[in-house]
């Protein structure tokens, strides 16, 4: 009897528990809904009148939670005093930031967003663990396409129609936009990242080497290519590979295949093909498997031949190791040529930081999709109680440099000081105590320039990814949540077979159709045509 | 033949010196296999960071510094607070958790109490059903206000089913039930039975799980990572260890994703020496706790042994 009744309370307690969980979820997505039906009646009656001044609002705590961040307690507390002073003077808000580090980002708001926290803004991206177009399909966040003429004005005409068009996405309250996009590095030019100065040691013409290999989508199979790499490995020793980076980065340079966002985790089958001199041209979007091209096939012998020649060290073809092996002998230069994602003046950065002359050999024009667009993202919580005030705090952070630069870089005096030239001169001590990841934070071309960077710096960066083409699969975004049985399977030959072919430690000959049997196997196809299907609708329109 | 016979006598239990010399051998190695990585732990701290760069982690590096110890208690002062947390959750924890599992076995032992099938099986229950982490957290945070406070790093951790048990079938093995029969007859309330007759037989089974509560609660650094968001120096040392590594392991993993970002970011990172300050930091408290311990640890062990 007694069991029975322990029993009985145990199971109680468990459904009282799992019922808490549910009642959770379930007032999420009925929270999802709120502010989509509320907005037109707030916007209706505010419409008129624009926004009202601050001291017309009621005062409001704003709790966002940022990604990357290195900031100590001390200085955040600082650097906020004078934030919150700026806050409530224009839009009466009191901030309260938290401060997600790399390493701790994905658990805590995972979970933060399952728990239906009360946090009004989190970063988000196509990245991190609160993937944006996930999260926005299940209801986490607002859907902002309604509230952003009356809150977001100014908002919507800096940041550039193009970006907004990568942020659009099948939502829970239909397609749209549900996060405010960064006005970052929000452009992609793959490049070869060359040691310059091991190069001049071989003798070579640093400057001509680089013309002749620019855009030039032959030249991981040209014989100049090669010499290079023997070169090196004549000069440097028998256990030095000139060749690093990782092989699934070289995949995509020397094919000129884009990533698709949606793609599996980790494990990537599929490829988009574009035009690498101007990405915008329509050269018949469509998505294929990775594998089953020539082009592909013809990749993997070469990275197979040039590995069989000692170029590329068991490390790189290791997916445990390769990471930490490309980081460390980027580090020490202990390289020719490796592979790079370009950010705007990397190269500089590497110079400096590995002690030899890096130079970048681009391989592709800059171009935009929806990797690069959503590469960092705010987004308003579900369980916002104001969500128009936090699309009002955006608004102001994207739009207002004093507050951009406060929140972003500190205070003056503090964390920085400001040179006669207008540039400024971070106080380092200080400044490792107080450093948010700049890039994850919003429209950084607001900031001031660093006298390292120079006054035109932000012209620079500015025209540099203005001139970015869209890529003609514009922001699409696949969905494969439905597909999840195959996407176990596909990860799964894909860890047995990709990463070596790709690094060149499995001969393509006897290998690649192997391969291909197996995914096909796993159900490649049923993923293609899906893929297929929805690009078509996508650009459909 | 008869010196030899006398000279096995005097060694009770005694192997031949080839078995001896085998088994010691065989523990002197695992005992050196322990001792190894800290070892190694301690000479990475001291390594230059120039020499871990050029040939790794090495016994014997190029060059010895102490920059990385200097640097971590020079410029980084949540060090100190974290170490002051540390302390103040295991001191705190150990005590008010190991308090409560010894009172709750306690009752479970006496057979006299009504509802022991109730509350054994109910402790027991929670050892094979679980609620779940997103209900956990909803009660944690929202129901029960264990939402960045001190209180949110000790709390979840405080009933722990197994050191019941632990603590259960100690009581049943080395305290006789005549003991406490005997004591009611000599006119002991309840309260003086056990905080005079039973506790001072209980110590090593209670330092046994002293020992285990401090580990938990000094190891710990998941709570911190779901309830210490906001107000950061209240993150204990393991947290801030693991908040280091898992930042380093992050940015290594998504650089394929985020490009030339991720080895900028990267490049702001404590060094790897500095990394294992930290390793040694939290190390060394808890490694100085055991030996406090093992004495009754020891005493427990031979107190429900036949003796004489």
């Amino acid at each position: 009897m007694k069991k029975i009744l322990a029993m009985l309370l145990a199971l109680v307690m468990v459904l009282g528990l799992a019922a808490c969980g549910g009642g959770g979820d379930a007032n999420q997505t009925s929270d999802a809904n709120k502010p989509a039906e509320n907005t037109p009646d707030t916007s209706g009656g505010n419409k008129q009148d624009d926004v009202p001044a601050a001291s017309d609002l009621d005062p409001v705590t704003l709790r966002i939670w940022f990604h990357g961040s290195n900031v100590s307690p001390e200085a955040s507390n600082k650097v906020m005093e004078s934030v919150n002073a700026y806050l409530q003077d224009k839009i009466n808000v009191t901030l309260e930031p938290i401060w997600g580090t790399w390493g701790d980002f994905d658990t805590a708001t995972v979970t933060a967003l399952a728990g239906g926290d009360d946090v009004d803004i989190y970063f988000t991206c196509n990245w991190s663990a609160n993937e944006y177009n996930k999260y926005a399909r299940d209801g986490y966040w607002v859907k902002l396409d309604d509230m952003l003429p009356t809150y977001g004005a100014e908002l919507l005409t800096t940041i550039p129609e193009g970006i907004w068009e990568c942020a659009k996405t099948n939502g829970y309250d239909g397609v749209g936009v549900y996060a405010v996009p960064a006005l970052k590095d929000t452009a992609t030019q793959n490049c070869w990242d060359l040691n310059a100065t091991l190069l001049a040691e071989l003798g070579y013409d640093v400057d001509a080497f680089i013309a002749s290999a620019s855009m030039n989508p032959d030249f991981y199979y040209s014989d100049e290519f090669e010499e290079a790499l023997q070169k090196a490995k004549d000069y440097k020793g028998g256990d030095f590979y000139p060749l690093v980076g990782e092989p699934v980065v070289f995949e995509r340079i020397a094919t000129g295949t884009a990533i698709i966002t949606g793609d599996l985790n980790g494990a990537p089958v599929l490829s988009y093909y574009y035009d690498v001199e101007h990405p915008a041209t329509d050269i018949g979007s469509k998505i294929v498997c990775k594998y089953a091209t020539p082009e592909f096939k013809k990749f993997a012998e070469r990275t197979y031949y040039l590995s069989q020649k000692g170029f590329i060290s068991p490390q790189t073809q290791n997916v445990d190791t390769a990471n930490n092996y490309r980081e460390a002998c980027a580090k020490t230069g202990d390289y020719l040529i490796s592979s790079q994602s370009y950010a705007f003046g990397c190269e500089l950065d590497y110079s400096r930081e590995r002690g030899i002359d890096v130079r970048m050999i681009p391989t592709d024009a800059p171009y935009m999709d929806a990797t690069s667009g959503q590469g960092a993202m705010m987004a308003i919580s579900a369980t916002s109680k104001n969500p128009e005030r936090a699309l009002m705090f955006l608004n102001l952070l994207n739009t207002d440099p004093e507050l951009m630069t406060l929140l972003n870089y500190g205070v003056e005096g503090y964390t920085y000081n400001k040179n006669a030239d207008g540039t400024i001169t971070f106080i380092d001590d200080v400044r490792a105590t107080y450093s948010p990841w700049r890039n994850g934070m919003g429209n950084i071309r607001q900031l001031p320039p660093t006298a390292e960077e120079g006054l035109d710096y932000w012209d620079r960066f500015s025209a540099y990814y203005d001139s970015a083409e869209v890529l003609p699969y514009g922001s699409f975004i696949l969905d494969a949540s439905e597909l999840s049985n195959e996407a176990t399977a596909l990860a799964n030959v894909y860890g047995q077979y990709g990463f070596q072919l790709m690094g060149g430690a499995t001969n393509p000959d006897t290998v690649l159709p192997e391969f291909l049997a197996k995914l096909e196997e796993a159900g490649i196809q049923k993923l293609l045509d899906a893929a297929n299907e929805q690009l078509a609708a996508y650009l459909a329109g | 033949m008869a010196v030899k016979g006398k000279k096995k006598n005097l060694r009770l239990n005694s192997v031949s010196p080839g078995a001896e010399a085998v088994i010691y051998v065989i523990l002197g190695l695992f005992a050196l296999c322990c001792i190894i990585p800290f070892v190694f732990v301690i000479i990475i701290s001291f390594s230059a960071e120039s020499s871990i760069r050029s040939i790794g982690y090495s016994f014997i590096p190029q060059a010895w510094s102490t920059d990385a110890f200097r640097y971590a208690f020079r410029k980084l002062p949540q060090i100190w607070r974290s170490y002051f947390n540390s302390i103040f959750i295991t001191v705190v924890g150990t005590a008010l958790s190991t308090f409560m599992c010894a009172l709750y076995a306690y009752v479970l032992y006496r057979p006299d109490f009504k509802f022991r099938g109730f509350f054994n099986f109910f402790s027991f229950f929670t050892m094979i059903f679980g609620g779940g982490l997103v209900p956990t957290y909803i009660v944690c945070k929202q129901v029960l206000g264990l939402n960045e406070n001190y209180a949110a790093l000790i709390v979840p951790l405080l009933v722990n089913p197994f050191n019941i048990i632990i603590m259960r079938t100690f009581f049943k093995s080395s305290v006789p039930l005549e003991l406490i029969e005997a004591a009611t007859i000599d006119g002991s309330g309840e309260y003086n039975t056990l905080f005079r007759v039973v506790a001072p037989i209980a110590k090593p089974g209670v330092a046994t799980i002293a020992l285990l509560n401090a580990l938990v609660f000094w190891n710990d650094w998941y709570l911190s990572l779901l309830y210490i968001q906001r107000n950061k120096v209240l993150q204990p040392l393991q947290a801030l260890l693991m908040e280091l590594q898992n930042n380093v392991e992050y940015l290594s993993r998504m650089s394929g994703q985020m490009g030339a970002a991720a080895i900028n970011e990267a490049a702001k990172m404590p060094t790897q020496s500095l990394r294992m300050v930290l390793v040694v930091l939290i190390v060394v408290p808890i490694a100085c706790a055991y030996p406090f311990f093992q004495r009754y640890i020891v005493a427990g062990l031979s107190v429900g042994s036949v003796k004489g």
